[in-house]
């Protein structure tokens, strides 16, 4: 019996007021285990990225309850999510993941500063983090002279800057080719090995295969 | 990384913005501190003219205005109505020295020139000047002149040299040491010389009196007045109604400045809401990454702040520049030549200095609030789904 890391209740988010509004979610009660590695698939538009959002404390639920390793989300305050959301979980999205202005390694220090890292030791862990990635020549790289490919290493790495315990992403491979998409998912696959929770929403059915777990959003809810 | 870096390097990442919204603070800081500046050494010129005249009392023509007083202070062309008969009743009164001046303007070279007749001998005992070249003029010298300093620099004169007033070629006998004051741009005569050369004879613009008791300033006022029908004014009262529209002048000229500020401020409010609209996705990121609003308001304050300090620092900076080079220019104008000299006395005061950086920077904040408060408000996913 592996224990639950996040669980959700009868969650339920509508967009909008009136007659314009969008159901986003209808009541979905799901429950992730620790150290799990799932995918969130399902047709666009039908409520995956809310889900997401909602599950790594982005958003609230109009209602419903998020309870994340034992806390009630709905009982923080925006400050109070912030901070949860700086500590235990790593965030990838699908586009413009990095800041333009900064270089890849400024990019991890960002994530660690905002967490209230001194700035030497932030310099040093964005030093491992970008070599576990494979990118430590590239540290003073800006996004802009990266490929793809290494952007999202780049920004997993971030992710990985104030050690989460899970991990999120937003269709990390979604404009990457095969090669660049199959070094992100080793990398991925390695660091839920070491213990991570990893969430994952995306289209690619490859990437559903290989996960433990399958959350099939359809029309706002969850289908078997 | 710390917040500040991150601020910097948001801002010097679109050089373009950076450097336009920039020029913007800095010429409005630049025309503030310039004309601060300039009407600050206005108001010390004319406070150090006051203390050169050395005078505790002036009489000067009936129904003098202000005007009238600025000019004694800038020896600007007088109406010389006072006459001999009154000088005489004036200086006849007891426990005073009464001196008169008979303040004209000429050319050398086409370029203008204060002319003032003067009584030598006791005119020295009231200015206490020092002689740098050659000779004072003795005791019933009825054709020599003496040169302030700075006028003998620029028209070439000297003792053994002449120079012509009204047509009449006349010695110059010595230089007088520079004193800082309109003196040095003078060109002194004997009264009666000076009397005749502008068709003034026995006449006076105004009669410099020193007092032996200062305690009874008004009282000695009063005996003049009971003699003569002329204006009495004493040199606090003139200081003070002098620097009452030099003070205006200045408000002015400041008034046009805070238009130019505020046309910088908007400039500000302008790029930091372009940049919470262009960077609507960074905020995002920097929310996910664990930023709370304060964090991102803070950001956003932070960047305009420092748009203030360094647009500030340039602008005190160019504004000095302006005022020293401007100086020059100014003292060409008739009204204001006695600005002439005294651009690097007082005019980099580290409180100007200072005091506008400041204000830059306040200004650049508060401008910057209701785009930093915009950049806050925003929800992580709206943010993040902003593309």
């Amino acid at each position: 019996m592996s224990d639950t890391l996040i669980r959700t209740e009868n969650l339920t988010k509508t967009y909008g007021r009136g007659g314009a509004t969008t159901h986003a979610l209808r009541g979905v009660d799901l429950s992730i285990s620790r150290g799990s590695f799932s995918a969130i698939v399902g047709p666009s538009g039908h409520g995956k990225s809310t889900l997401m959002h909602l599950l790594g404390a982005l958003d609230r639920p109009t209602s419903g309850a998020v309870h994340l390793d034992g806390t009630d989300l709905s009982r923080l305050d925006s400050a109070g999510l912030a901070k949860f959301r700086g500590r235990k979980i790593g965030f990838v999205f699908q586009f413009f993941n990095l800041l333009r202005s900064l270089s890849a390694a400024e990019n991890i220090e960002t994530a660690m500063m905002l967490s209230g890292i001194a700035p030497k030791k932030q310099a040093e862990r964005a030093r491992e983090l970008l070599a576990l990635v494979g990118l430590s020549e590239k540290a003073d790289a800006r996004p802009g002279e990266l490929s793809g490919g290494q952007q999202q290493r780049v920004a997993i790495a971030r992710a990985l800057a104030n050690d989460p315990d899970i991990l999120m992403m937003d269709e990390p491979t979604g404009n990457l080719d095969s090669a660049a998409e199959e070094e992100i998912l080793n990398i991925l696959f390695e660091l839920n090995q070491q213990g991570k929770t990893v969430i994952v929403v995306t289209h690619n059915l490859d990437i559903a295969r290989r996960a433990q777990s399958i959350i099939r959003v359809q029309d706002g809810q969850i289908r078997a | 990384m710390t917040l500040t870096s991150l601020v910097i390097r948001n801002i010097t990442s679109r050089r373009g913005r950076f450097v336009f919204t920039l020029l913007g603070i800095s010429i409005g800081i630049a025309s503030f501190v310039t004309f601060l500046s300039l009407g600050g050494s206005l108001k010390s010129e004319i406070q150090r003219e006051s203390a050169a005249l050395g005078a505790n009392l002036v009489v000067t023509p009936k129904g003098s205005c202000a005007y009238e007083q600025v000019a004694i202070l800038t020896g600007e062309q007088l109406p010389n109505t006072i006459t001999g008969e009154e000088v005489a009743k004036i200086r006849a009164i007891d426990g005073m020295m009464a001196i008169p001046f008979l303040s004209e303007r000429s050319a050398i070279d086409n370029r203008p020139v204060a002319v003032m007749g003067i009584l030598p001998a006791e005119t020295m005992e009231f200015k206490h000047w020092e002689i740098l070249k050659g000779d004072y003029l003795a005791d019933g010298d009825e054709t020599g002149v003496i040169v302030g300093a700075v006028a003998a620099e620029q028209f070439k004169l000297q003792p053994g040299s002449e120079v012509t007033i009204r047509g009449e070629r006349l010695p110059v006998r010595g230089v007088i040491k520079e004193t800082g004051g309109k003196d040095d741009v003078t060109l002194f005569l004997p009264l009666p010389l000076a009397q005749r050369l502008y068709n003034a004879e026995d006449k006076a613009s105004y009669v410099a009196v020193r007092v032996a008791d200062i305690e009874n300033l008004e009282l000695y006022a009063q005996k003049i007045k009971e003699v003569v029908s002329l204006g009495v004014i004493t040199d606090k009262q003139m200081l003070k109604s002098v620097l009452s529209i030099v003070g205006t002048v200045n408000v002015t000229l400041q008034l046009i400045a805070a238009v130019a500020i505020l046309a910088a401020a908007f400039g500000i409010i302008n790029t930091m809401m372009t940049a919470t609209y262009e960077r609507k996705r960074e905020i995002g990121i920097l929310q996910a990454l664990g930023a709370r609003r304060r964090t991102i308001f803070s950001i956003f304050l932070l960047e305009s702040g420092l748009y203030g300090i360094f647009g500030g620092a340039l602008g005190v900076l160019g504004g000095l520049v302006f005022s020293v080079l401007a100086a020059p220019q100014i003292s060409s104008n008739h009204f204001t030549a006695f600005v002439k000299g005294s651009a690097s006395s007082g005019l980099i005061s580290p409180g100007l200095v200072f005091g506008s950086i400041a204000f830059s920077t306040v200004v650049a904040i508060v401008a910057g609030l209701y785009p930093a408060w915009r950049a806050a408000k925003l929800s992580p996913v709206e943010a993040i789904s902003y593309e």
